[in-house]
């Protein structure tokens, strides 16, 4: 692996603002630093609204040619914090109230919206993971694949036809050029995920964000799917992807290094192999246990118990307390800090404190 | 139907004006009425007769439908025209006005639509929101009325003539000032038409918009580095422009079906004021006319709108 830093996620910060109760106004609005304060008193729409904190100090590096896996359950900030690398959460409700996207030297959260542009699509491409919602419903395919190359290369209308049949082809679709007319309802899920893979590789950036981009397909079409992502790094060595996923098998067959969150916080980072050998934090050992043994069969399914709680009502301490195995009195006063434990592996957690 | 039972048609109407007429001169005597004075049984009959009111109501709509068949609407009562001729004549003035309501309200809503679906929350969403229903819960007519007395020359300013569809000296005048008298009569009753209608449009509009808006594609368009102004004004409008598109068809029938009551508040002689006078007056053959005439446009207007959603919603082909 190179050692090169593709993009540096410093302190990032990203929240909600969601209507609340008056009880959690006072628990959640006296906490106040200058920043949240100041940005209080500038905006009347906040009035009556509290931060839920989705991604709540996260820092983390990109190395150039990797796969970083970011895992976690449902609501734990993994897609928020892939959202605001892109800087496309929806505001309102949701705002990047703090910290540094280091991409290329440049902070991307100093960049204004024009200059975003041409990061976006460019150097930062995106895979969603609703591929049936995710394409423009009354455009042609072929149209939705030009316009990205039109944006951001200097060709002509005619190469850009012919580069957007050639992505086509490149990621399997038969008789390309006949369904660069097809609109997206004419294909079904798994062929827009290939088109979608198809317009995010079209300008080769230089980090590809997939958010889920299996989830929402079958088991036998999620492993070429993944293929054909990894296939940017054919193209462009120094290209890396990051990859969000809940799906631990994918994580295994492709990522690098790999980020648990959860709670809006990292909990804990190693690579790969380190993760699934010698899980560290409780949650990444009960997110282990919770995959089916092969070996094993007719064994009941482990899983981690309860539900995420409500982000308003996160503990103060650990944010995995409520349904941490080995909860000690500890956890729930102080939230410990993320240190290392052996080579480049990060655990927060008081256990290993 | 409806009609035809009302009383005061014109066979009341032609024996009153018998009866004036007797009245003054030597009414001959014969069956008498109760005001005393009397039409003879043998005029009565030709009356009926000249109206078609011998035969009974059904064999009467026989015969209207299979004239209808030939292309025959009849002959107005009043006019004493064929029915085609008094209706096509009055044609220019309300297609006049309504296309002008039709493009006024579409150039005016959509725009004011995407601007307050982009700025939803904003003190301009909500003041134009309370200002097109306060204007949508205006009767046309009322707001005529009203503009009439404010600005037609009444009791306060005199800044618009006090209706008609254009000066009595219009064809005397050079081609600068008929533009200008053209617009200076129009300006009152395109208010009247158009004010009611932006509600519907607009926030039909906006909350389509921002439906759209918050899409996956939405966010997939952004992505690919696209300007903001593309993304709204061509994914997100395109998808927004499907249910209203589908309004478009219908407004054919609004397009010449004028308004009875501004045509007559403002005395445009369209087809509005035709319909209204044709009411009062029983001319039942024009009543039907104007009747088949809307049936039709409506039907070619639905027809019309499937058309239009097929064009803007690829998932809605014609096979």
């Amino acid at each position: 692996m190179e050692n090169k830093k593709l993009v540096e996620v410093k302190n990032l910060r990203t929240y909600f603002f969601v209507e609340a109760t008056d009880k959690q106004i006072t628990e959640h609005t006296e906490n106040f630093d200058e920043k949240l304060n100041a940005l209080y008193a500038g905006d009347k729409y906040l009035k009556g609204k509290v931060p839920a904190k989705a991604v709540d100090g996260v820092s983390f590096d990109i190395f150039e040619g990797e796969v970083l896996g970011i895992v976690g359950e449902s609501g734990s900030g993994k897609s928020v914090t892939a959202y605001s690398i892109t800087r496309l959460i929806p505001d309102p409700p949701g705002k990047i109230v703090g910290g540094e996207v280091i991409f290329k030297g440049k902070d991307l959260l100093k960049l204004s919206f024009d200059e975003m542009k041409d990061y976006r699509g460019k150097e930062i491409a995106m895979i969603f993971q609703e591929p049936m919602t995710s394409l423009n419903p009354v455009m042609k395919i072929g149209d939705q694949i030009i316009e990205v190359l039109l944006k951001h290369e200097k060709i002509s209308k005619e190469e850009a036809f012919k580069k957007a049949v050639n992505m086509l082809e490149q990621v399997g679709i038969p008789a390309a050029e006949k369904r660069m007319k097809d609109y997206p309802h004419q294909f079904s899920g798994g062929m827009r995920q290939r088109v979608m893979i198809a317009m995010a590789l079209s300008c080769h950036p230089a980090l590809l964000i997939a958010d889920e981009p299996t989830t929402a397909l079958d088991v036998t079409i999620q492993a070429q799917i993944i293929e054909l992502m990894l296939r940017l790094k054919k193209e462009r060595k120094e290209a890396a992807i990051l990859l969000i996923t809940h799906n631990l098998g994918v994580v295994a067959e492709t990522c690098d290094r790999v980020i648990v969150m959860y709670g809006g916080k990292i909990q804990e980072v190693a690579d790969a192999d380190s993760i699934f050998e010698n899980p560290l934090h409780p949650y990444t050992e009960g997110l282990m246990s919770s995959l089916p043994d092969p070996d094993k069969p007719k064994q009941l399914l482990q899983a981690i118990p309860g539900i995420i709680p409500h982000i308003l009502e996160l503990p103060k301490g650990c944010k995995f307390a409520t349904r941490c195995t080995k909860v000690f009195d500890k956890c729930w006063e102080t939230e410990p800090d993320l240190i290392e434990k052996g080579k480049s592996h990060f655990v927060r957690c008081h256990l290993h404190g | 139907m409806i009609l035809q039972v009302v009383p005061g048609g014109p066979l009341e109407m032609e024996i009153m004006r018998i009866r004036m007429g007797g009245a003054m001169g030597e009414g001959p005597s014969s069956t008498s009425s109760s005001s005393g004075i009397s039409i003879p049984e043998s005029a009565m009959e030709e009356i009926k007769k000249f109206y078609g009111f011998d035969k009974p109501i059904y064999e009467r709509y026989i015969v209207w439908v299979g004239n209808l068949f030939k292309l025959n609407l009849g002959k107005s009562y009043v006019y004493a025209e064929p029915v085609w001729d008094v209706i096509t004549s009055r044609f220019p003035v309300s297609i006049y006005f309504g296309m002008i309501s039709f493009l006024l309200t579409y150039l005016v809503c959509i725009p004011l639509g995407v601007y307050k679906a982009v700025k939803n929350g904003s003190t301009f969403d909500i003041i134009s929101s309370a200002i097109v229903f306060i204007g949508y819960s205006i009767p046309g007519f009322a707001l005529g009325a009203f503009l009439l007395v404010m600005f037609g020359g009444g009791s306060f300013l005199d800044w618009f003539p006090l209706g008609g569809f254009r000066s009595n000296d219009y064809d005397t005048l050079s081609s600068v000032d008929k533009i200008k008298d053209q617009i200076h009569h129009t300006v009152l009753p395109v208010i009247s038409y158009v004010i009611s209608g932006f509600a519907t449009l607009t926030i039909l509009t906006k909350n389509s918009v921002i439906e759209n808006l918050s899409q996956d594609y939405i966010r997939t368009a952004f992505s690919k580095g696209i300007s903001e102004k593309r993304v709204i004004f061509y994914h997100a409008l395109r998808n927004s422009l499907i249910p209203i598109a589908t309004g478009l068809g219908h407004f054919l029938g609004i397009l010449v079906a004028g308004s009875f009551l501004i045509e007559t508040v403002f005395n445009i002689d369209g087809i509005g004021l035709l319909g209204y006078k044709s009411i009062v007056q029983r001319d039942y053959p024009v009543v039907m006319g104007l009747l088949v005439i809307n049936t039709l446009l409506l039907l070619v207007g639905n027809i019309i709108s499937d058309i239009i959603y097929a064009i803007v919603d690829p998932r809605i082909r014609f096979k």
